[in-house]
């Protein structure tokens, strides 16, 4: 065997390993909790290091990575492209996941404990692996499902019984995101024959005008919409959160958004780069998220759910950056789109941590207030953390905004950076006061008891810890990110690696 | 000069915070007192005061030569960032000040928090601060000076807030944070912007781009997003009210941060980027008038000032305008006043915070009011407090009074303006002088000389000198005021000479004299003088008849804020129904907009399409009982109506011919069915009823809204759907392909069949994965559905089945099984030349177990086939599934390719059956999906509670 054809076989690992552990899992080792935890960090961490390595082969050879997989040449087949995009997007949702699975193996959380809950967690992982990965458009819906399914069940084995409800909403919401993608995917089918997403590209761009183009475009932008939780589809995100497992809703709203961001960039770059008006809407798709998301933050009484509203104005920063387009913008969206992941996950899980110290195990205002005093440590990761949300250095959330801004104003957008400016502000507020109250304030008499015990430090503080990193040095996150952002620029580059040259 | 030098008063500090930080470990703490530390964290400053002033003064320095020192780092080169640091005569003046005062304050903060546990975290955030406001004024690049900036924000934030329990600090850190970071904000999008003017953020660069700059039509944009930086930071009105607030803070920091550096760092960037923003009207007036403004704004409300602390921010924030104002002023003249004013103002200030900060350390009070008669008790302390307090009235021989001097002197020489500006200038420069130096007198004379108006006694304090090792800090800028003023003048007038040129662009001359003889400007200092002895002596009723400043920008800004996240959470109200209209709404728009196709015409209806009677019955069957399952009461006749619904689809499947869709679907719709009647049976009837009645009665508007907007959804995706058919231009890329090659490739006469098992495994493997995981979310959304609520009406025993008693059942349900098997063996074996797969055999023995479950009730059926666990099938299922696409990697190295082990090892089979990795797989298939739906039949038509999905009981907890 090759040593290329090795090489290409990694692009796998990220997508079977933690498969074939949830499969062996569920068969062997459904009651040993402690193993299957084990397990599951070893798959994703397989998943981790293979991904590594493809993507120091591409930045090597500048050459993305395909697969066709059971040896059937696109567009027949199915074929996995990992390019810069698709890597660098798995590598952070990988992990990411690894924080969540160390977080949760660590946790107070009953169930943890379940039979498939680490199965499930695998499930997620493997299916934004193949999400990011794959090159197909229908195989893409496949893995979204998978994601979907299997944040809905992790959402609902909570201990909160008001877990059911959440679930039950995501659930629904992200139907809508599947129906939609799938007719998109009907449309498409029909008005090109093929549903390779780089020979739609070819197809698309040497026929714009099909007349189920444009419906199977907006119906792709709402599924993407829905599921990067971007402003007006994003209900479901603020809500799950106050109910959800610690490490779920980390994960969430923080890689699982990721998927229909990946999905967006993959619109504008790969299926309608030509399209003009679509920029400009998710612009104003993204300066709505901010505005939406920091707001809501600002008025919300629970810490999660601040959280989550966040994610709703990080994410409308990353639409903004999509929206521009040009390749600085687009390496800035990537650049967002990565750190965001390592910030929101880790704050998520502290807010976690602190909820678990009461007895009622809530992340209210109300129940934590004061309970910080008791985790100072905590407290100084939630500040960083905190810092790289509001943009500050030398967190990498301050990487990301100069990438946005920086781009913003060679774009000369001022009305839009001005919202942007506003939007970081009201992040100050809100992260600001959220921080003062939980770990500065006094706890009130009439609050609920703590308890002595609490969720482990380590994955958030590892999170934390390459948040700084990524903000100290970032040169070569940036360098990949302006890489793929070249690439992305040309579509041919992608229809070229994911086809070949020739002619199908 | 070597690069590493100018670095190295930065590492000092940073090796001061890391030294500070070790004052944490109980070791360290227990060894060394808090004094101690402080003196050492003090010589770590101390350290760094001394390399600068070799970088001013050594050989081939900064004065020496008049270069500029400078080192640069690579830092993102992917962007073209550098960390870059660059010492001229405006930097080295402003570090100076930072390390030297930042040297007395810490040796002065160890003596005030001597009795204090934990004091190292103040040590520890002063030192930071101490570093990041050293490199805002060392920094040699726009970025690199940005990033220092936004972090003097969070070491302040952290310094205001220091009692953390204090709800008052609190307000004060955040006000002072969202104040000042909104400006950082500001700030950035500015300097990026001068960035992408020039072409760099290099500050050489961007110094030498003057003329660019001014020139450009975003200079308006760029001076006025940098200016709202400085104002913020330098606490200009109308953003001055952070200063007051934030005195919170223990007085050291208020010593150091708010009154000698940190409310610098604005005048310092407006001078810093003098050069390639100056030089322009808007400059001019702009920072002119803030400043003025600010300066009369300090002046007047000191006056009201009871409290020590808020009549030092209120005199600092009428300095700082005159800073400013300078700054806008824009000539040689004003630049020289400034850097002497900010060498005067950093000495003087500092020194009177720290008396202040002995005065409450002794006496617990800062209250003017009941303060007074410290002199006999304190007499070290007043001696320092009246130097320093006559250097900020201005009066000679101190250098105060040289700085007021040069301050009148530029005001009455604005050029280039009308003459009623000077005058303005003038006039508020002479009456914000004279009340600046009324204040002077206010703090020394009530705290220290005025009769004591109320008894101290009482409360059991006795105030007294501090240690002298207190003093120094103090001591030292009080003492250079007056040593600066008279030995050291020549080399305070170089300092000053190189500062001011920096920010000016061209050479500053800075000769300071105390007389000069006498003129105009002369005879304003007295009128000042004059006007000043006045205010001190009318300031009891004057304090009474100054307002309180209204308080409007940061209220107003967080009431905003409130008010519209208000708004914004409404929305958000946890009703689904609200979210999917906006949703919905949201997605009709999208389309809109995209422009709806045109009507394609129905002339290719396919009117000619064999068996028309058929077809037109399937669809009225498949829509009609669509119909129905909305109108019909009964929920199980609903069921039932869905299910026929289902069945009239595939029919029209099935004439298409699509005889495998039309198979799947079959199969799935009975399930479907079989798994609907399971669950209603665990929906108990009244809470149907109530559903129902909370739907349509208690709010039957929502009722037929809802209705409205589904019977709209299913329209439009109607109009798809026919359009998708009539419109279809039929050119598949794929499909020829797949018919030609999926006989001879991967041996399959079914079409269907190859695409699902070979040509797109990987959709299949994740499909039966999600199929799997479904019914474990069932088991998770059901784990809380209790019957125990109540259901009076359904079968108690929750237990399904038992009411079947017929013996023919019963032996079928028995002998059913092994039966099922047979027939889903067959449809795997020949799944690749007929119609039937791994799908269908799964659902088929799916629903075999229902059937069991059914007759011989869920209990006797689990009990007599121990081995059917669900769980345990689906982990099987997708092994099986990932172990087949693992060999074939290993036959032939491609992940999921067609193996076929019955030709290559020569293995003689029926017709129609081909030993392949297909095969596993289908049985992979069939495995996992049957696993995957017995978890739900076994979870909807088991006992509640019975965990035992399979497991014996315990699999779902540990």
């Amino acid at each position: 065997m090759t040593n290329d054809r090795l090489i290409a076989h990694l692009v796998l690992v990220p997508l079977v390993a933690p498969l074939a552990a949830a499969a062996f899992g569920v068969l062997v080792l459904s009651r040993r909790p402690r193993a299957m935890a084990r397990l599951a960090l070893l798959a994703v961490a397989a998943g981790v290091a293979a991904i590594a390595a493809v993507i120091v082969h591409i930045a090597a050879t500048g050459e993305p990575i395909v697969i066709h997989v059971g040896g059937w040449q696109a567009p027949f087949g199915i074929n996995l492209v990992a390019d810069h995009l698709g890597a660098v997007m798995t590598l952070m949702a990988q992990s990411v996941m690894v924080g969540g699975i160390l977080y949760a193996s660590r946790c107070k959380d009953r169930c943890v404990t379940y039979a498939v809950f680490y199965p499930m967690m695998l499930t997620l992982a493997a299916g934004l692996a193949g999400g990011m990965l794959t090159g197909d458009l229908f195989n893409f819906f496949v893995f979204a499902e998978l994601v979907m399914i299997s944040g809905t069940v992790l959402t609902a084995c909570s201990d909160n019984r008001r877990g059911i409800e959440a679930a039950y909403k995501y659930f629904y919401i992200s139907l809508i995101a599947a129906t939609s993608l799938l007719v998109a995917c009907g449309c498409l089918y029909a008005a090109y024959g093929t549903l390779n997403i780089a020979d739609l590209s070819r197809s698309i761009a040497s026929r714009p005008d099909a007349p189920l183009a444009g419906i199977a475009l907006a119906l792709l932008l709402v599924s993407f919409s829905i599921k990067s939780a971007a402003v007006p589809f994003h209900f479901w995100q603020p809500d799950f959160h106050t109910t959800a497992p610690t490490a779920v809703s980390a994960m969430l709203s923080s890689v699982v958004v990721k998927l229909g961001v990946y999905g967006l960039i993959r619109l504008t770059t790969a299926l309608f780069p030509h399209d003009e008006s679509l920029g400009g809407l998710l612009v104003m798709m993204g300066v709505m998220g901010v505005a939406v998301g920091g707001l809501g933050a600002a008025g919300t009484h629970d810490l999660k759910r601040m959280l989550a509203y966040s994610t709703l104005a990080q994410i409308g920063f990353i639409l903004v950056a999509i929206g521009w387009g040009s390749p600085a913008a687009l390496a800035a969206a990537i650049v967002f789109t990565f750190n965001h992941a390592f910030v929101k996950s880790s704050l998520l899980m502290l807010a976690g941590l602190v909820a678990s110290r009461t007895s009622v195990k809530s992340a209210s205002f109300g129940a934590i207030t004061g309970v910080g005093r008791s985790v100072p440590a905590a407290g100084v990761l939630f500040l960083i953390g905190g810092m790289a949300l509001m943009g500050l250095p030398p967190t990498n959330g301050f990487i990301s905004k100069l990438g946005v801004l920086r781009a913003g104003v060679g774009a000369g957008e001022w009305a839009v950076l001005a919202a942007l400016g506003v939007g970081s502000l009201i992040t100050m507020v809100y992260v600001t006061r959220a921080f003062q109250r939980v770990w500065w304030q006094e706890r009130p008499e009439d609050a609920p008891t703590t308890s002595p015990t609490r969720d482990s430090i380590l994955a958030p503080a590892l999170l934390i810890t390459a948040t700084v990193a990524l903000g100290v040095a970032p040169d070569t996150l940036l360098r990949f990110a302006s890489h793929a952002a070249e690439f992305l620029a040309e579509p041919g580059n992608y229809i070229k690696a994911s086809l070949g040259g020739g002619e199908p | 000069m070597t690069p590493i030098l100018v670095a190295i008063p930065l590492l000092l500090c940073l090796g001061g915070a890391l030294c500070a930080a070790l004052h944490a470990h109980g070791g360290v703490s227990r060894r060394a007192s808090v004094v101690v530390w402080g003196w050492i964290l003090a010589g770590w400053s101390a350290a760094a005061t001394g390399v600068l002033a070799w970088i001013g003064w050594g050989p081939g320095g900064v004065l020496e030569s008049g270069v500029i020192a400078r080192a640069s780092w690579s830092w993102v080169p992917a962007w073209d960032l550098c960390f870059s640091l660059r010492v001229d005569g405006l930097g080295l003046l402003m570090g100076l000040l930072v390390c030297g005062v930042g040297s007395l304050v810490m040796g002065y903060a160890g003596h005030y928090f001597s009795k204090k546990a934990g004091a190292w975290r103040f040590l520890l955030y002063m030192m930071l601060f101490q570093v990041s406001m050293l490199g805002v004024v060392l920094a040699g690049d726009l970025l690199t000076l940005f990033i220092f900036w936004e972090l003097t924000s969070i070491t302040s934030f952290l310094l205001i807030a220091y009692d953390t329990r204090d709800p008052k600090a609190r307000r004060g850190a955040l006000k002072a944070l969202v104040v000042t970071g909104g400006g950082g904000v500001a700030l950035f999008i500015g300097l990026l912007v001068i960035a992408w003017m020039v072409g760099g953020t290099d500050l050489d660069l961007v110094l030498s781009s003057g003329e660019l700059v001014r020139g450009h039509d975003l200079y308006g944009v760029a001076l006025g997003l940098v200016a709202l930086g400085a104002f913020t930071k330098s606490a200009q009105v109308p953003f001055q009210g952070w200063l007051p607030d934030g005195m919170t803070a223990p007085t050291p920091a208020s010593a150091y941060l708010h009154s000698a550096t940190m409310v610098k760092a604005g005048v310092f960037l407006l001078a810093r980027l003098h050069p390639a923003l100056g030089h322009t009207a808007e400059w001019f007036w702009l920072l002119t008038s803030i400043g003025l403004v600010t300066m009369l704004h300090g002046g007047i409300t000191g006056l009201r000032a009871r409290d020590l602390k808020a009549l030092l921010a209120a005199s600092t924030i009428g300095q700082l305008g005159a800073l400013t104002m300078l700054v806008g002023q824009g000539t040689a003249t004003s630049f020289k006043a400034l850097t002497v004013g900010l060498l005067a103002h950093g000495m003087y200030k500092s020194a009177l915070f720290m008396v202040v900060g002995i005065v409450d350390h002794e006496t617990g009070t800062r209250d003017l009011g009941r303060l007074g008669g410290l002199a006999r008790a304190m007499p070290a302390t007043l001696a320092i407090a009246i130097l320093a307090g006559l250097s900020m009235a201005g009066l000679p021989p101190l250098f105060g009074y040289l700085a007021k001097d040069a301050l009148v002197v530029s005001a009455a020489q604005a050029s280039g303006v009308p003459s009623w500006a000077t005058w303005a200038i003038v006039g508020s420069v002479v009456v914000a002088g004279a009340m600046i130096a009324a204040q002077a007198g206010i703090l020394v004379w009530d705290t220290f000389l005025a009769r004591p108006r109320s008894e101290r006694a009482e409360d059991g304090v006795h105030p007294h000198d501090p240690p002298w090792g207190m003093l120094i800090g103090p001591g030292v800028p009080a003492v250079l005021g007056i040593i600066g003023a008279v030995v050291a003048l020549p080399t305070a007038s170089h300092l000053a000479a190189s500062a001011g040129s920096a920010a000016f662009g061209s050479p500053v001359d800075v000769t300071l004299k105390f007389w000069k003889g006498f003129d105009a400007t002369k005879a304003l200092g007295v009128i000042a003088m004059v006007g000043a002895l006045v205010v001190f002596l009318a300031r009891r009723p004057l304090g009474r008849l100054i307002p309180r400043p209204p308080e409007v920008l940061f209220p107003g800004v967080m009431g905003a804020v409130d008010l519209a996240a208000y708004a914004v959470t409404r929305l958000q109200n946890g009703q689904l129904h609200r979210y999917l209209l906006v949703m919905f709404a949201a997605m009709a728009g999208l389309i809109v907009w995209r422009g709806l196709p045109p009507w394609p015409g129905l002339d290719r209806a396919g009117w000619e399409a064999p068996w028309p009677v058929l077809r037109v019955a399937g669809c009225v069957l498949a829509a009609g009982s669509a119909l129905a399952v909305v109108f019909l009461k009964r929920d199980l006749f609903a069921i039932l109506a869905l299910g026929a619904s289902g069945l009239g689809v595939s029919m029209l499947f099935l004439i298409q011919p699509a005889p495998d869709v039309a198979l799947v679907m079959i199969v799935a719709d009975v399930l479907t069915m079989v798994i609907l009647v399971l669950a209603l049976l665990r929906v108990p009837a009244w809470f149907r009823r109530q559903a129902d009645r909370l739907d349509q009665v208690e709010s039957p508007w929502a009722f037929r809204r809802d209705g409205v907007v589904a019977v709209l959804a299913g329209a439009g995706f109607a109009f798809l759907a026919l359009f998708l058919t009539l419109d279809h231009p039929r050119e598949s890329a794929v499909s020829p392909w797949y018919l030609q090659h999926s006989k001879t490739a991967v041996s399959a006469s079914d079409v269907v069949a190859g695409i699902l098992v070979d040509f797109r495994a990987l959709d299949t493997l994740i499909e039966i994965t999600v199929f799997a995981l479904a019914g474990a979310g069932v088991y998770s959304l059901l784990r809380h559905a209790s019957p125990a609520a109540g259901d009076r009406e359904t079968i108690a025993a929750r237990d399904t089945g038992s009411l079947l008693h017929t013996p023919l059942l019963r032996m079928l349900a028995q002998g059913i099984l092994p039966l099922a098997i047979a027939v889903a063996a067959t449809h795997i074996m020949y799944g690749h030349a007929q119609p039937g797969d791994g799908f269908t055999a799964g659902v088929i023995l799916c629903l075999t177990v229902a059937f069991r479950h059914v007759v011989l009730g869920y209990e006797r059926s689990r009990r007599s086939k121990p081995w059917l666990r669900p769980l345990r099938l689906v982990g099987a299922g997708l092994g099986l599934a990932i172990a087949s696409a693992t060999i074939a990697f290993l036959v032939n190295g491609s992940f999921f390719s067609h193996v076929n082990f019955g030709e290559s090892l020569g293995i003689p089979l029926p017709r129609d059956v081909a030993l392949t990795t297909s095969l596993l797989f289908d049985a992979a298939i069939a495995v996992a999906v049957m696993g995957g739906g017995t978890l739900v039949i076994n979870t909807l038509s088991g006992p509640k509670g019975d965990a035992a999905v399979g497991e014996g009981g315990h699999a779902w907890k540990s």
